[in-house]
């Protein structure tokens, strides 16, 4: 209490007993203990003095005032009626509302010291109280109850009577004890939440240790106890429940009976617990760490299953049935569960939206503020939440709000772990004065609680103590715990929970008893406790036996109505659009990242070759290659980058919502739909600046389907990841180890064919290459620009058949002929066979393969070189075939040289310029050497008895072995697959589809952390138990 | 607006509130048996003289007592005419009282201190 209010309240006492006849010797003696109690001797002398001169004590010769006219002395002077008015209106602006309720208390008492209720007294009591906004009926029954003496006076529903006889009230409420003279009485002033007691008779009883004495009104705080001559023990729990007992509708019965838990490790988790609570309470869960709090809430809330013993909620089996208990249970972890970039409304409201799907919008809306006002955090609604570290709002209104989040659905069984860890010790009044609030409402609150104050130690109704290896030594009241464990210890002052001055208790106490450890002859502690764990439950057994609850059977209301799975989507992409777009940030460097890149690639890559020309010309531009393949690069390092945290900043998140059941399709499909429109933004800056800076024209929209496409690939990996490693440090540790085999297998930087010999082929792309999203996509776009840019367009199908016929000509047949030549020789020769098979296999493979491709030039001898059948005669028909064939190739390529030749003689007569503009512009000869492979020195190999073609890959047709195989040799004109023939550029970015497919159903699965999962030690993990050691 | 003119009795005081003729004014002895409904028609004409003030209010207490109850009714008054200062129109209190009662004018300076609002201390 302020010095300022101090002297106020002197002042008032002192101007309330002046009144009438002045003041009397008990009076003084009144404010005299009053005074003793809250402050040192010497100050209390000091207020004493105060209270003296404002009664007019002082002036010792009095009468001069009080002989002046009796009819004056009657009436209070105006004086005083407007000090008093002032000193009200004082403490209007300091005092909360509970405390003066207080004061106004404290006023009828001293009042009441002496009886003498004048009207001049009442009028200012009920001035006083009127100033202090206090309803006229609860003034009314504070009178009665400070001036009632009998329980006739005071039968109405805020009083509770505590007596030995049977109950002769009506309307009253009571509790029955044995051996009491006269009777308790408690007031409840329910506006402020706050129970005052009076004691009318003489025998010893004791309020929290401390004596009562008759006619004092004390107040009956929370966690308060009164000590009968004989009976058991009256709690504020109790007295609570019975005002409750109208209130509350929801019954709740929660029975535990024999639960043990087995960690898989072995190691033995919980053992033989057993308790019963119904509505209304508030319990807390103690014990030193390790001792298994955490398992015990995972278990008491159905989130793991006890290894035997049973849960029944209302008689329903938690663990069995626990679709009928769904939305009855709440649990607030001990982690944040909000989003940072939210305000506090929309993180509430995001929540609600989740659980009901059966309310609007605006009843939502209503809702969320009502909780937000019930919880003082309205005036803070439009705050963003901001992380831990850089905060916007409190830890304790951070704590709030994640209350909040289970709170509003209501659920009738809550349970909270460590609400208090980390906050201010205010913050932790605050947040468990909420907790009990709600148990005050008919929740059935669980709260692991570790060291806590004393005024939140002792806000439980009941607490448990639990012992390392999970035994349970202790549950019932808090305050009666201490003085338990004393007793046990033969403390002296064992029957006082608390401080005699202060009321304090001290639960670390507790701890100091049970965790004792013996001293060794040097005066040491040992590393033995006194006392084990075991014994510890012995004693508990022995002494201590639980009352029986009353059992329900109604089942409890659920309070969860989760919304169908596409509402889900839209609430959950909602919500992660609203968050991302209020992070400035996180948007503008999205949003510009792409277009810089683009800028810095191209335009450092724009190359004039002709060093006397400042006219840029595309076709000579020898970068065109690596510009493309760096923006399948740079897009696979956007996609990934602006994926990979994703899950693993909601991984908490994630968690809460599984136990509300809500779906995971629907949250990844939610994330996957706005990464990918992201991705299709930066693709589309990207492609837009780049190629325009490039000059690579009349392409763009295959640039961004294949940038898009591969940046959606990067998404899914980034999400893979994301969801399976448990820090963002090994996430970014990954990216280069994921993005490095995509660069090298690429199919840009080296060539399929001159790859190590373990994974290289020489006539198909490597099967590890096949998994590369950026190999399709380089291959699409190379394809595609060399196929279809708007100068080659004319030539390809031409220029194809031309360099086909060439190749036949030129490589093929000669190499065929050499083969024949060896063969006929050795059969010449007479050799054996094993000396030409070589040999004769390439003929007949060759063979077999050009007459599916030229069936118009026959070879009658087939069947004969099928069954290996060969000799001169065979030899001479294959040396006139290939004859055949040569002159078929010979007319083929002239034919064809001789038709582009016209379409460029015709283009250049027709308009030379628009022919040169086109070549200079569209199409590119580095990309051309590339993709023609001109610079190959091998043009033609032998493998596995085939010749296969080196040089021209772009103009090779792929030869498909079945209607599935669809891998070709690398830059294939098309593809093949169930006996169609599609373009390379459609076909290779449909693939990357597919591998984004597959990369979904991994994430659905979460395959990638189960396979961790599956990897990582099962000892490393036990116990569960996360969090570090707490010094105790 | 209507005005009111309430005649003072032994236990009730004079009151007139009249917006017109600019006459406010609250007189004599003031400790009525039921104090709420006494003065509550002055209380809910004040509300609708809030509404609409005049530039300059004087309002002129002359009494020579009141009880506790009144006083606070007497504080709901002032208060009245406090809303109207601050809302930027002219507002004069003038406490009177008599010579020879420290009383009563002690009491118009604790009212004073309440209540922000010009006020002039005058005795008869």
């Amino acid at each position: 209490m302020s010095e300022e209010i101090l002297k106020a309240l002197m002042q008032l006492f002192a101007l309330l007993v002046k009144q009438d006849a002045g003041v009397d010797s008990t009076e003084v003696e009144y404010i005299r203990n009053f005074l003793n109690q809250q402050l040192t001797d010497e100050s209390a002398r000091e207020y004493l003095l105060l209270f003296e001169q404002h009664a007019g004590l002082d002036k010792k010769s009095s009468q001069d005032s009080v002989g002046d006219n009796s009819d004056r002395v009657k009436l209070t002077s105006v004086k005083d009626s407007v000090r008093i008015l002032g000193i009200c209106k004082k403490i209007n602006k300091t005092l909360t509302q509970r405390q003066k309720v207080v004061v106004l208390v404290r006023l009828f008492e001293i009042v009441n010291a002496t009886g003498k209720f004048s009207d001049q007294r009442m009028a200012i009591l009920n001035t006083v109280a009127e100033v202090f906004n206090l309803e006229k009926e609860e003034f009314e029954s504070i009178s009665l109850f400070v001036t009632g003496e009998g329980s006739l006076d005071l039968d109405f529903p805020e009083i509770l009577v505590i007596r030995q006889s049977v109950q002769t009230s009506t309307k009253a409420k009571y509790i029955h004890t044995e051996a009491l003279d006269r009777e308790l009485v408690i007031l409840q002033v329910k506006s402020v939440d706050l129970y005052f007691l009076k004691y009318t008779g003489s025998e010893d009883i004791f309020l929290n240790g401390l004596p009562l004495y008759a006619r004092r009104i004390y107040l009956f705080a929370s966690g308060s106890t009164i000590k009968l001559p004989k009976g058991k023990p009256v709690y504020y729990s109790d007295v609570v429940s019975h005002f409750l007992a109208d209130s509350t509708s929801v019954k709740v019965s929660y029975q535990v009976a024999d639960l043990n838990f087995h960690f898989r490790s072995g190691t033995i988790g919980l053992r033989n617990i057993s308790f019963s609570e119904n509505q209304g309470r508030l319990v807390g869960i103690m014990g030193a760490s390790g001792s298994g709090k955490t398992t015990l809430l995972n278990v008491l809330s159905g989130t793991e299953t006890p290894t035997s013993g049973n849960i029944l909620i209302n008689g329903i089996n938690l663990h069995l049935v626990k679709d009928q208990l769904e939305g009855v249970i709440g649990v607030i972890p001990q982690d944040d569960l909000l989003i940072e970039e939210l305000t506090v409304f929309e993180n509430l409201y995001y929540n609600a939206r989740l659980c009901f799907r059966d309310k609007t919008d605006s009843e939502i809306r209503d809702l969320v503020d009502k909780t937000l006002t019930s919880l003082g955090l309205i005036e803070r609604k439009d705050l963003k939440v901001g992380s831990p570290l850089n905060k916007m709002i409190s830890g304790g209104q951070r704590k709030r709000l994640n209350i909040a989040l289970e709170l509003i659905r209501e659920p009738s069984i809550l349970f909270v772990d460590e609400p208090t860890s980390g906050l201010s010790s205010r913050d932790s009044e605050n947040v468990m004065d909420l907790l009990r609030e709600l148990a005050l409402k008919g929740k059935l609150v669980f709260v692991v609680i570790h060291q806590p104050s004393s005024d939140i130690f002792k806000m439980f109704d009941n607490m448990m103590i639990l012992d390392v290896g999970g035994f349970m030594i202790f549950y019932g009241n808090p305050v009666e715990a201490v003085m338990y464990f004393k007793r046990l210890d033969q403390q002296i002052n064992s029957e006082l929970g608390e401080c005699p001055t202060c009321g304090n208790v001290n639960p670390e106490l507790i701890f100091n008893i049970i965790e004792a450890r013996v001293v060794d002859e040097f005066g040491k502690y040992t590393p033995s406790r006194k006392v084990a764990p075991a014994r510890w439950e012995q004693f508990f057994r022995e002494n201590i036996s639980l009352a029986p609850v009353q059992k329900e059977t109604t089942s409890p209301p659920g309070s969860l109505r989760i919304p169908s799975w596409i509402s889900q989507i839209k609430i959950y992409t909602l919500r992660d659009f609203v968050s991302k777009i209020s992070n400035t940030q996180y948007i503008v460097l999205n949003l510009l990242e792409a277009p810089l890149l683009a800028f810095i690639l191209a335009y450092l890559i724009r190359y004039i070759a002709d060093p006397n020309s400042s006219i840029y010309i595309f076709r000579e531009n020898e970068n065109i290659p690596v510009y493309i393949f760096m923006s399948l690069i740079v897009a696979l390092f956007l996609g990934l980058t602006v994926s990979a945290e994703e899950i693993f900043r909601d991984r908490k998140i994630l968690k809460r919502e599984a136990f509300l059941n809500l779906s995971r399709s629907g949250y990844l499909v939610s994330k996957i739909m706005i990464l990918f429109t992201i991705s299709a933004i930066q693709a589309l800056l990207f492609v837009a600046v780049g190629n325009a800076i490039i000059g690579l024209k009349g392409m763009n929209l295959y640039y961004w389907l294949a940038l898009f496409s591969l940046a959606s690939f990067a998404n899914l990996l980034g999400l893979n990841v994301s969801s399976a490693f448990n820090s963002a440090v090994t996430i970014y540790i990954l990216i280069p180890l994921l993005l490095i085999p995509q660069m090298i297998l690429g199919g840009a930087m080296f060539s399929f064919e001159k790859l190590n010999r373990s994974i290289g082929s020489v006539d198909k792309v490597p099967l590890v290459a096949e998994i590369m999203a950026t190999k399709w996509a380089y291959e699409a776009l190379m394809v595609k620009q060399f196929k279809d840019n708007a100068f080659q367009r004319y030539f390809f199908d031409i220029e194809k058949r031309e360099n086909s016929a060439d190749f036949k000509k030129v490589y093929l047949l000669p190499e065929l002929r050499n083969r024949l030549d060896e063969c006929t020789n050795a059969i010449m020769e007479g050799l054996s066979w094993e000396d030409y098979t070589a040999a004769f296999l390439v003929l007949r493979n060759e063979v077999f393969k050009e007459q599916k491709v030229t069936p118009q030039i026959v070879f009658s001898q087939t069947e004969g070189l099928r069954n290996g059948e060969f000799d001169i005669e065979v030899a001479g028909e294959l040396y006139e075939y290939f004859d055949l064939l040569d002159q078929h190739y010979t007319s083929e390529f002239e034919i064809s040289n001789r038709q582009r030749e016209n379409i460029v003689n015709f283009m250049l007569t027709e308009d030379p310029v628009k022919y040169r503009y086109l070549r200079d512009h569209f199409f590119n000869e580095s990309l051309s050497d590339i993709v023609k492979k001109v610079f190959e020195k091998n043009k033609v190999l032998e493998y596995r008895h085939e010749l296969v073609q080196q040089i021209n890959p772009i103009y090779r047709d792929p030869l498909p072995a079945g209607p599935l195989s669809f891998r070709t040799h690398f830059f294939a004109p098309e593809k093949h697959f169930l006996g169609r023939e599609f373009s390379t550029y459609g076909f290779n970015v449909f693939f990357i589809w597919i591998l984004t497919a597959l990369l979904y159903f991994t994430l659905y699965f979460d395959l990638l952390k189960k396979a961790i999962g599956f990897f990582d030690r099962p000892g490393l993990n036990m116990g569960g138990n996360k969090k570090p050691v707490n010094p105790v | 607006m209507e005005v009111i003119k309430i005649l003072g009795t032994e236990d009730t005081p004079g009151i007139v509130m009249d917006a017109q003729n600019e006459i406010f004014e609250i007189s004599g002895r003031s400790l009525p048996e039921d104090v709420t409904s006494f003065y509550e028609p002055v209380l809910t004409w004040l509300n609708g003289y809030v509404e609409g003030p005049n530039p300059k209010t004087i309002v002129n207490f002359k009494l020579t007592y009141f009880n506790t109850a009144s006083s606070k009714v007497l504080l709901d008054i002032l208060m009245k005419f406090e809303e109207i200062h601050n809302a930027g129109k002219e507002v004069l209190i003038r406490w009177y009282s008599p010579d020879d009662d420290e009383d009563m004018q002690e009491a118009g300076e604790e009212y004073a201190d309440i209540v922000d609002v010009p006020f002039e201390q005058l005795s008869y």
